[in-house]
């Protein structure tokens, strides 16, 4: 082992090289930005919600139906993550609220330097420099996302009953750095082999803290108990 | 695969390191990479191997990279366990749930050079 480093580079240390002490997180450079942008989106008015999955469980429809519920009442944004297209960002739009797309032509994540770039595109939307509720919907991915600070408050896991139970175990990263989990398409639990009780005890045990809920989008069954949560989070705020 | 972007940022940072320091090699880097940190040891290696040789900077720069356990800490008795894995139960009290506390770290720890 090697005196002045403590590592073991011993073969290749050589008299004119330099041990150079670093001790700083790869995603330091992120997590500045991130706080950043925390700090920006308070400035908005809003709290943030970063929303994690897979493709396909559900995330845009979650939050159409949330627009429709909520959206008299609270001022919603959303910023959309995908790797190609505007099509999701053409869903929320027809909703009518402030909405940006950022496509990241082709990575597997969103990270704060996208984010700092989309709060500014969002303020130039209409309605969008003033917001409640931001929702910064992530690339369609449980593994990757999970890494980066965006400046969210608030993180949001969601896994449809069609994915199948398994996913906690499976993804750990994504569950016990959430606050809340999403167990979503329970209009299909008939169809499905999906024991709710036993993802959410799997979830639970990776992150005893996470607040749990089932529901449906298109069935409205579960919807209040996450309006509630929302509401709460915007009362909490003021 | 998250990690090549993570490599990406390591060899930015590593020529900035060069800069400052008046350095034209890198010999060797070593990371920690914590059990919790979302990042496949494996995967960040052969990112490294393949981006370090494309700048002559790092191209044959050695990767040492390090996973310290975390502490699983028992929500039943409070008892901790350092572990590479999550536990399936607590020794003490048989609960299964468990907080972790750090192992989460993706840290830049040192970088030799000449």
């Amino acid at each position: 082992m090697c005196d002045a480093c403590g590592c073991d580079l011993k073969p290749e240390h050589t008299h004119d090289s330099k041990v150079i002490e670093v001790h700083q997180s790869l995603l330091a450079a992120n997590t500045a930005m991130a706080e950043k942008n925390r700090v920006h989106i308070e400035k908005m008015g809003a709290i943030a919600i970063n929303m994690i999955s897979s493709p396909g469980s559900g995330k845009t429809t979650l939050l159409e139906k949330t627009i429709e519920a909520l959206g008299d009442t609270i001022r919603i944004g959303v910023i959309e993550g995908d790797i190609e297209t505007d099509r999701d960002a053409m869903r929320i739009r027809a909703k009518g609220v402030p909405v940006i797309q950022l496509t990241t032509g082709g990575a597997c994540h969103l990270d704060a330097a996208q984010i700092h770039k989309g709060l500014h595109l969002l303020e130039k939307e209409e309605g969008g420099a003033e917001l409640d509720i931001l929702f910064i919907e992530n690339v369609g991915n449980l593994v990757c996302p999970a890494t980066f600070d965006l400046g969210e408050h608030h993180r949001l896991v969601l896994v449809s009953v069609p994915e199948g139970p398994d996913k906690p175990a499976k993804y750990p990263k994504a569950f016990h750095s959430s606050q809340v989990f999403i167990i979503s398409k329970t209009d299909l639990l008939p169809y499905f082999d999906f024991p709710v009780a036993e993802a959410k005890a799997e979830a639970l045990q990776l992150n005893p803290d996470l607040l749990v809920m089932d529901l449906s989008a298109t069935s409205g069954e579960g919807f209040d108990q996450w309006l509630d949560y929302l509401r709460d989070l915007h009362r909490n705020r003021q | 695969m998250h990690e090549m972007s993570l490599v990406q940022g390591l060899l930015i940072q590593l020529n900035e390191l060069a800069k400052e320091h008046d350095r034209s090699k890198v010999i060797s880097v070593c990371m920690e990479i914590g059990p919790l940190s979302g990042v496949v040891i494996d995967s960040f290696q052969f990112g490294f191997d393949i981006l370090a040789k494309e700048d002559v900077l790092t191209k044959d720069a050695k990767l040492i990279i390090e996973s310290p356990p975390a502490i699983y800490r028992c929500f039943g008795c409070g008892k901790e366990v350092e572990a590479v894995k999550r536990p399936e139960s607590c020794s003490e009290c048989s609960e299964t749930l468990f907080s972790p506390q750090g192992g989460d770290g993706l840290i830049l720890r040192q970088v030799e050079m000449e």
